[in-house]
């Protein structure tokens, strides 16, 4: 319920300034700061004062090998992991949609894993991957397969990272898709079971088409999210074995806090910045024709 | 409830149909109680394996995984007893930081972002683009000018800087100006933006301003204030964006009673809409105090000692404790636990439906 500009006067910008100062000084302030250091070269160790070096920094940070092999690995770990959560979780939205036995106790459960702190995950995976002490390589050893060094061969260590993702994250889109499913319209259901509809067919040509829109938005909220991952890696293999597994975050995080290099590191993040806007630009527009063309 | 027994075709969707609510024959079901009882136990066993392990004594994790307590090994309340006597390393510290650093974020945040979602539902805001863009002409180049040209000091610059164009952006507003007229939802939208950003570059550059903040005598890095104020930020996108979904489904017809009473708003806004959208209120904050409470990026740039919270203590349990696993389990079963209430009471919520309104 709208009412007119007049009757709200001043006491609508009473409301609203605080939040809006907030962000403003916390977020966008700060972000202008870092926009102009990218443009100087600045190093705190050794002191170095500011000098303006235009667009060597971005220069630096595309001729770099280091940037696109964290480029490389986050997007493998976002793209792989992402497309696992989504099946998963919405395959399990649909079995805790029609109460498969238990859905009750599975509700809470599972919700939980992404309610952990990511550090948490990471140090209980350390655990569990352990290549002696660990369950898995138990239960793998238990089977007669040999041990198996998941944290310190590259690409075994990314692996990792993914399946801790999932882990983590599935909840997310259960939990979002099955609130999508639980708002769709019974009465189309019911008069699909009517004439006769296999559940295949129900699944593939209702529920999906009319879930388009909501998935987009939650592979959409995964795809950003996950381009932020730092903790899990922090802890898990510290970016290593090398720098295999280092992610865009970690990589800028190095650069800023071990080299202090700060006109580079702002430089990094604001590279950073582009490159999630033109991933989510390019994914909304696929989507876009992707929902114009089935729903 | 479908036929139990492997029954498949014709019986299976006779005995579905008799059933009537739901509309899916007995094989899928299966199906599906399998995948679910399988996630189940993927998703429960690392928790259960980090709570028995916060139990076990040395020889239970050195001499390879044991997972029973009572039957593989004796279980122990030593790491616990280590934990809290401070024997090996602060724990205590950074779980009172963790507490009140989130508790107060959290309920600024969620107050504040309660605040602007109700103007937001209630009010027609109007804000030209142009107006918007003059704000982002004269802050990016009146900082740039002064920082550069005149040397001044940063915090000061920004300062100076962010009053001017919000004057000016706020008289560009009034003027006739053409182009587009952004309305409500774009503000939301714009709150909503801050999490697109990837979090390195606030957190990056707000280490970077609370360090110059420092040197101008403000102390703002590893302090109560300056955390506060960030998981503040943090915070606020979700609450706006949460708040205002529950907001709009509290009935506007009350409020217009109190109105006509010539009731202020504020009164409104405390003695009204509060308590009515308190299931609302009661989400939003576990949900904000879930990432608050879990978030690591910020609290690694912006504390140093004093106020490190939890996560960043954990995350120094692997090169500090190595193989000392009893005592790594206890460190994360004190930060997981308050975050299984909070799952606990969301979950109970979703079942009441609430979230599910949520969605659009």
């Amino acid at each position: 319920m709208q009412q007119a500009d007049g009757q709200g006067g001043l006491i609508k910008h009473v409301f609203m300034a605080p939040a809006f100062l907030v962000v403003l000084i916390v977020t966008l302030f700060p972000l202008i700061y870092a926009l102009v250091v990218s443009f100087q070269s600045m190093r705190l160790v050794p002191p170095l004062p500011p000098r303006f070096v235009g667009v060597d920094n971005y220069v630096d940070i595309l001729s770099s090998a280091r940037f696109w092999g964290s480029m490389y690995t986050t997007s493998t770990i976002v793209f792989i992991s992402v497309a696992f959560q989504y099946v998963l979780g919405f395959a399990l939205a649909i079995a805790l949609h029609h109460n498969v036995p238990g859905a009750r106790l599975y509700r809470v459960t599972f919700l939980l894993p992404m309610f952990l702190a990511p550090v948490c995950v990471a140090l209980i995976a350390r655990m569990i991957f352990h290549p002696y002490l660990g369950p898995v390589n138990d239960a793998l050893g238990g089977m007669g397969f040999g041990y198996v060094p998941f944290l310190t061969e590259p690409n075994l260590a990314i692996a990792t990272l993914i399946v801790i993702e999932v882990w983590q994250w599935t909840p997310f889109v259960t939990l979002l898709m099955l609130a999508g499913l639980q708002s769709l319209p019974e009465e189309v259901f019911e008069a699909a079971k009517v004439d006769d509809i296999p559940a295949w067919r129900r699944f593939r040509d209702i529920t999906v088409p009319m879930l388009l829109p909501l998935s987009v938005a939650v592979i959409f909220i995964r795809l950003i999210e996950g381009f932020k991952v730092i903790d899990t890696v922090f802890v898990l293999t510290g970016g290593g074995p090398g720098t295999a597994t280092e992610t865009l975050t970690l990589f800028a995080y190095n650069e800023g806090f071990k080299k202090f290099n700060l006109g580079y590191t702002s430089a990094l993040s604001f590279t950073f910045l582009i490159l999630v806007i033109v991933v989510g630009t390019l994914y909304l527009a696929a989507a876009q024709r992707v929902i114009r063309r089935y729903a | 409830m479908a036929a139990r027994h492997p029954a498949a075709g014709a019986s299976t969707r006779s005995a579905d149909s008799a059933a009537g609510i739901r509309m899916v024959g007995a094989g899928w079901k299966r199906i599906g109680f399998v995948a679910a009882a399988f996630w189940f136990l993927i998703s429960i066993f690392p928790l259960y394996f980090v709570a028995v392990t916060a139990f076990k004594p040395p020889l239970a994790v050195s001499q390879g995984p044991t997972y029973i307590p009572f039957i593989d090994f004796q279980p122990t309340l030593q790491a616990f007893r280590d934990a809290v006597s401070g024997l090996r390393g602060d724990f205590i510290g950074p779980v009172v930081s963790s507490v009140l650093v989130s508790l107060t974020a959290t309920a600024l945040s969620v107050f504040l972002g309660t605040m602007a979602a109700y103007a937001l539902v209630r009010f027609e805001f109007r804000v030209k683009l142009l107006a918007g863009i003059v704000f982002a002409v004269i802050s990016i180049g009146g900082f740039t000018v002064l920082s550069e040209v005149y040397d001044w000091r940063v915090p000061h610059a920004l300062a100076t800087v962010m009053v001017a164009a919000l004057a000016a952006s706020i008289l560009a507003n009034r003027l006739p100006l053409p182009g587009p007229v952004m309305g409500n939802q774009d503000i939301t939208f714009w709150f909503v933006s801050q999490r697109i950003f990837p979090p390195i570059i606030a957190a990056f550059a707000l280490f970077l301003l609370y360090a110059e903040m420092g040197k101008a005598g403000f102390k703002m890095l590893d302090s109560y204030f300056g955390l506060v104020l960030a998981y503040t930020a943090f915070g606020l996108p979700f609450s706006v964006w949460l708040m205002r979904d529950f907001l709009e489904t509290v009935p506007v017809e009350v409020e217009e009673a109190a109105l006509v009473d010539d009731i202020g708003r504020f009164r409104i806004f405390f003695q009204i809409v509060l308590p009515m959208a308190k299931p609302g209120l009661v989400a939003t904050s576990m949900i904000v105090l879930a990432f608050i409470w879990n978030e690591f990026l910020f609290a690694l740039l912006l504390t140093s000692g004093k106020w490190q919270t939890l996560p960043i203590l954990i995350a120094g349990q692997n090169s500090s404790r190595g193989d000392e696993w009893w005592a790594i389990s206890v460190a994360a079963l004190i930060a997981i636990v308050p975050m299984v209430i909070v799952a606990g009471i969301l979950g109970r919520l979703m079942r009441s439906g609430l979230l599910a309104g949520s969605v659009k």
